[in-house]
């Protein structure tokens, strides 16, 4: 019995590493292109948008709210952009410059809402997250929006064997990574994620705090749909969908905790996400059934959920 | 945890200041609570009184903009799907009421629905298809409520990742075509015998609020339901069975989405995955905020669910006719939400 | 001892909440370099006059001044800067960040855009050392014990370079080593010339590291002296105001009834040690002790809402003669409990007074179809209302809206309609005024006389001296002791005075 309790204490600890080590085990043994560089290489590339935005999503979470809304946002500040640029003729640069004000601008609303209104951030940002993406759909009459022929082939170009996707992401989530653990203000998210009523006691600006958590979550948002729309050549209509519950997915399954006050983004945020996209990966390398990614992520999931559920009740003691 | 579980936050100097500046009356007034049985306080006949006002207000509007509106046929439809909405709104009433969230809601009754129908494109009999239909909403409701009330995990998740897992399957079956064999007598039943020249949908949707408000009033469950959306921990002290009324709520949400798979199928003549979108989520909690369900636990009635979610069918249906497009009446709906809950939140909860 | 000694003045202090005056003129006077002892019963007032102090509420009249200049403190940023720190007996920690964050949290060092670390370091270290302690600026709060919390604590306090420090019941969940390790560190601060204002219920130690003592009774300072001219005696008389045995509302008696509940090895690690215990009907029985001695918890581990680890409860059972074995669950439908913790646990404050009589009794109101009958219920609330005599608009008025004394009879009312034989009530009169406690401290004694047991837990000891029949004294989770109904406050107050567990573990 003992033993067992050891074994379920450890699993629920390092819960992570532990599916990791399976899903990539099982895929590598089972497949047979899923262990090259090249695939590897494939999965980082296509996970490095919802990396972005996840990482946004992140920051939300560790100051003990949430933001659903990330997905949406993405997809509606792309789509200004490139219907600004197809209609307009923008210059590229200024359109991106528009895109991540257009994010900073939802975020700043979210913001509104849950700081000021007071309105719980899961039914607010609910709320924008269908509002923001009914925006965009009425915008771009739910059609593809294609990036003008000379920007597209910038979702190609490696800078050797290595996608400058993954560099891209590098260069945004190691710099938020640095925000969150190095500076006053990413201090003030995690006190706020630990008790917020006790950082209000002790002097911390919480609802700056949170506010600009927000409108950051919403900028870094943006910059993952640019991404995406560069690598897609275009702004889907799905851009964005089902974004907010993978990221939540790859925030929770890599260690950040739901409740907020603990975590990192780097050694968070990657791995979560690399593990999603792993999966997506290799099961379409199987030939599964593409519908199988929605079952089998909802059941990982699940299961990640549950582990937070217990680590946070061993936690929630410890903490009084 | 506190945002996950619905609960507020408290004020701060910053946001005190958007906010002095945004609404400068504004203080913390006296809300409705919806109280068990009826508590008629000013503040609650003020709150009926808009939502009175709302309706009469969009029926003047109908009425000059889409005149088409009062035909006995489209009157008839709003009813039923009014009927439909309202039913999975009582589930998701139950649920609010004992402090938490379904959002697979419509994910189960999408996928009862293909399963049943599947099971009747097979050859099976109607009867057990209903019967089909029922047992998966209740199942997945129990599966929603042991992870709530056992493993105590977060219901907003829970029933999020539900209803991934649910709509995911239910693409997978049927590989997004939707199922038009249907038995005949099936349909039938519900399409062609209106009593009363009322149709079966309406009657039933009817007799469930009925008996849903007789529930939720006069039983123990009942009470119990308020008394642990309102505080868990005194209703706990108070011998309340906790962790059994939350789980029954999540089952009492699953049965109604079963109720819904069957009529909503034999109103479609159909089952496909894409029944329970998005979209319709947004229409149930609108429903549910519209009518007075706290969001966060312990408050509103089920006819008062059921006033939102005709309100709602109403708003979609005028804005249909007016020409709005899906689109915005999405952020519409949206704004509906966030105004309710924000004018319900001003008061300082006396809990907390 | 700096030569710039400072002086606090404190005078004619007087506040009101909603029209309930909770200091009345009250003073105090201290000088630097020296702990005072501010004693006082709960409700004394002297959290109120030392949050007036610490900035954290504003007093109506009165005036304070520092070395002869009068100052105005009117929020808590306010305080500190005036070199007023409060080290509250909540400890303001953020867990999951590192000692030294939780010290600098306010004021984070900062080079360019980052946080000095190195510098934050260094820092923390040397106030911890201060504090002759020697844990890593880099350990995780949550990983220490409450003691090296309260540490942090502190010398986040003394960044500020405090004048005056206000220590509020820093002992009670200290452990033996702990507590001297703190005295030492008063000490330290002491001879920096730092004032210390001392609160703590812990009579011996105000002996061991003030030098003088001000009480306070009834929102007034009674009593201000250097603390040689006081004994422990003299001040709990005077904190109370009355001597052994007076204002009794009943006489102790020695219960001829029947044993009601036996309670046998009841054990929870951390929080209960071996409990055991007899309470038989018709007698009151005070559960006394100190915040953190486990009374709240063992009352709670009877009906269920907390563990066990292991015991036995036996119950007097309905049918059978004599004491039968049960669960804290099946206690708890038999039993009347009143939380401490009245708003939060007690009632439902937004439900009305008739739904909040009736939700524990619902199944006795079920009609033959298994609904409740609306009439019936009606007449249970009449009924319980007017037995309690509750004020109100009617039994449709909410709860909330009641005053602290009528709630309180709801929260009873809630179980006297089943009658039950044995009542365990928690603090049943914190928060009330003079009158409403008295009111229940009657129904307490009525629901004995009609042969029913109480096992009453409360911190105010003046009021426990008037009912109860016998005590059981209860310190860091054992019972320690039973003394006979008419023990004197003096005797109580001696029960209690800490003795020291030396390696202050919890096994």
């Amino acid at each position: 019995m003992r033993g067992f309790r050891a074994i379920t204490e450890f699993v629920i600890r390092r819960g992570f590493l532990v599916v990791f080590v399976l899903v990539f085990l099982f895929f590598s043994v089972v497949t047979r292109h899923f262990f090259e560089l090249g695939n590897l290489l494939n999965i980082i590339s296509a996970m490095a948008p919802l990396a972005i935005a996840a990482a946004g999503l992140a920051l939300v979470v560790m100051s003990g709210r949430l933001d659903i809304s990330i997905g949406s946002i993405a997809f509606l500040s792309c789509a200004i952009g490139a219907l600004l640029m197809r209609t307009n003729g923008l210059n590229p640069i200024l359109a991106a410059a528009i895109v991540v004000s257009c994010g900073a601008l939802l975020g700043a609303l979210n913001a509104f809402l849950v700081v000021v209104l007071r309105v719980n951030s899961l039914i607010a940002t609910l709320s924008t997250m269908i509002a923001y993406r009914g925006i965009a759909l009425q915008l771009t009459d739910a059609l593809l929006v294609q990036l003008p022929p000379d920007i597209r082939f910038i979702g190609n170009t490696r800078l050797g064997p290595v996608p400058v996707d993954i560099l891209v992401m590098l260069l945004i989530v190691i710099p938020v990574h640095l925000l969150q653990s190095r500076t006053v203000f990413g201090r003030r998210v995690m006190a706020m994620g630990n008790d917020i009523a006790v950082a209000r006691r002790l002097g911390i600006p919480v609802d700056l705090t949170g506010f600009m958590s927000f409108v950051l979550s919403g900028v870094l948002a943006s910059l993952g749909g640019i991404l995406t729309t560069i690598q897609n050549g275009a702004v889907s209509p799905f851009l964005g969908s089902g974004w907010e519950f993978t990221a939540l997915a790859a925030v929770v399954v890599g260690g950040i905790s739901l409740l907020g006050g603990r975590g990192t983004v780097f050694f968070s945020v990657l791995p979560g996400v690399f593990i999603f996209e792993m999966i997506r990966n290799g099961l379409t390398n199987l030939g599964a059934n593409p519908y199988s990614y929605r079952l089998v992520g909802g059941v990982v999931i699940f299961a990640a959920m549950y582990a937070d559920a217990l680590k946070s009740r061993q936690s929630q003691l410890s903490r009084t | 945890m506190k945002e996950l579980s619905i609960k507020r936050d408290q004020m701060d100097r910053f946001g005190s200041r958007l906010r002095r500046k945004f609404f400068p009356h504004s203080d913390s007034s006296n809300s409705w609570a919806g109280r068990v049985p009826n508590v008629l306080t000013a503040a609650g006949l003020v709150k009926w009184g808009l939502r009175l006002v709302l309706l009469v207000g969009m029926l003047v509007l109908i009425d000059i903009y889409a005149p088409r509106f009062f035909r006995y046929q489209n009157l008839v439809n709003i009813l039923l799907q009014a009927s439909l909405l309202g039913l999975m709104t009582i589930g998701m009433t139950v649920v609010m009421i004992a402090g938490g969230i379904d959002l697979s809601l419509p994910a189960n009754m999408a996928i009862g629905a293909v399963l049943g129908a599947m099971y009747m494109r097979s050859g099976g009999n109607w009867m057990i298809s209903c019967f089909i239909m029922v047992a998966v909403g209740l199942v997945i409701g129990l599966v929603n409520g042991v992870a709530v009330s056992r493993l105590k995990m977060i219901p907003f998740v829970v029933t999020l990742a539900m209803m991934t897992v649910l709509s995911g399957s239910a693409v997978w079956l049927t590989n997004s075509l939707s199922i038009s064999q249907i038995a005949d007598s099936f349909l039938s039943l519900f399409e062609a015998a209106p009593i009363f020249g009322i149709p079966v949908t309406i009657w039933a949707a009817a007799s469930v609020t009925v008996a849903a408000t007789v529930v939720m009033r006069s039983t123990r469950f009942g009470r119990w339901a308020y008394a642990v959306g309102i505080n868990a921990s005194a209703a706990r002290v108070a011998g309340v069975p906790v962790e059994r009324v939350v789980l029954i709520s999540y089952v009492i949400s699953g049965l109604m989405a079963g109720l819904t798979s069957i009529l909503l199928t034999a109103r479609l003549g159909s089952a496909s995955a894409n029944m329970g979108n998005d979209g319709m989520v947004l229409d149930i909690v609108s429903a549910c905020v519209v009518g007075g369900v706290s969001i966060y636990g312990g408050a509103g009635r089920i006819p008062g669910a059921m006033f939102g979610a005709v309100l709602i069918t109403v708003l979609s249906n005028a804005m249909n006719l007016v020409g709005v497009s899906y689109y915005l009446s999405l952020i519409i709906k949206g704004a509906v939400i966030i105004g309710f809950i924000a004018i319900e939140g001003r008061k300082e909860n006396a809990n907390e | 001892m700096s030569s710039s000694q400072t002086v606090l003045r404190m005078e004619g202090i007087s506040k009101a909440f909603a029209g309930v005056v909770v200091l009345r003129e009250a003073g105090l006077e201290a000088h630097g370099g020296e702990a005072i002892a501010l004693m006082g019963a709960n409700g004394a007032g002297k959290s109120t006059l030392m949050n007036i102090l610490g900035g954290n509420v504003a007093a109506d009249r009165g005036r304070i001044s520092i070395n002869g200049a009068e100052v105005a403190i009117r929020s808590a940023r306010e305080a500190i800067l005036r070199g007023i720190a409060f080290v509250h007996q909540e400890l303001a920690m953020l867990p999951t960040l590192t000692v030294a964050e939780n010290i600098f949290i306010d004021d984070l060092p900062t080079a360019g855009l980052f946080i000095s670390t190195a510098d934050m370091r260094r820092r923390s270290r040397e106030l911890m050392g201060r504090l002759g302690s020697k844990i890593s600026p880099e350990s995780r709060v949550e990983e220490l014990s409450i003691g090296d919390r309260q540490l942090v604590e502190i010398a986040r306090a003394l960044r500020h370079q405090p004048r005056i420090i206000i220590f509020d019941e820093p002992t009670s969940s200290l452990t033996e080593p702990e507590r001297q390790r703190l005295f030492q560190v008063i000490g330290g601060l002491k001879a920096e010339g730092v004032l210390i204002i001392y609160i703590t219920h812990f009579l011996d130690e105000i002996f061991y590291i003030c030098e003088r003592v001000t009480v306070m009774r009834n929102g007034e300072t009674v009593w201000s002296s250097p603390l040689a001219q006081v004994d422990a005696a003299k001040v709990v008389h005077l904190m109370l105001g009355v001597s052994a045995g007076e204002g009794r509302v009943r006489e102790p008696i020695t219960s001829q009834g029947e044993p009601l509940l036996r309670i046998s090895g009841l054990r929870r690690a951390g929080a209960l040690k071996n409990i055991n215990f007899e309470i038989r009907a018709g007698e009151i029985v005070g559960l006394w002790g100190l915040l953190g001695s486990g009374r709240t918890e063992l009352l709670r581990s009877l009906v269920g809402l907390d563990p066990t680890d292991s015991g036995t409860i036996f119950w007097k059972g309905k049918t059978e003669p004599g004491l039968v074995k049960t669960t804290p669950r099946q206690l708890h439908r038999e039993v009347g409990f009143v939380t401490e913790d009245r708003r939060g646990e007690g009632v439902h404050l937004p439900l009305s007074i008739r739904d909040n009589l009736t939700l524990p009794n619902l199944k006795s109101l079920l009609n033959g179809f298994h609904l409740i009958d609306a009439g019936r219920e009606r007449e249970l609330a009449n009924k319980m209302m007017g037995r309690l005599r509750v004020k109100a608009s009617g039994q449709d008025q909410s709860v909330g809206t009641l005053s602290g004394g009528n709630q309180q009879k709801i929260v009873f009312g809630r179980w006297l309609a089943a009658n039950p034989r044995l009542f365990l009530l928690d603090e049943p009169t914190r928060g009330l005024d003079v009158s409403a406690k008295s009111e229940i401290m009657n129904l307490i004694v009525d629901l004995a006389n009609q042969g029913c047991g109480v096992l009453l837990v409360s911190s105010e000891l003046e009021e426990l001296i008037r009912v109860c029949d016998r005590y059981l004294v209860m310190n860091r989770g054992s019972l320690i002791n039973e003394l006979p109904g008419s023990a004197s406050a003096g005797e109580l107050m001696a029960a209690i005075a800490d003795v020291g567990d030396e390696n202050g573990s919890w096994s």
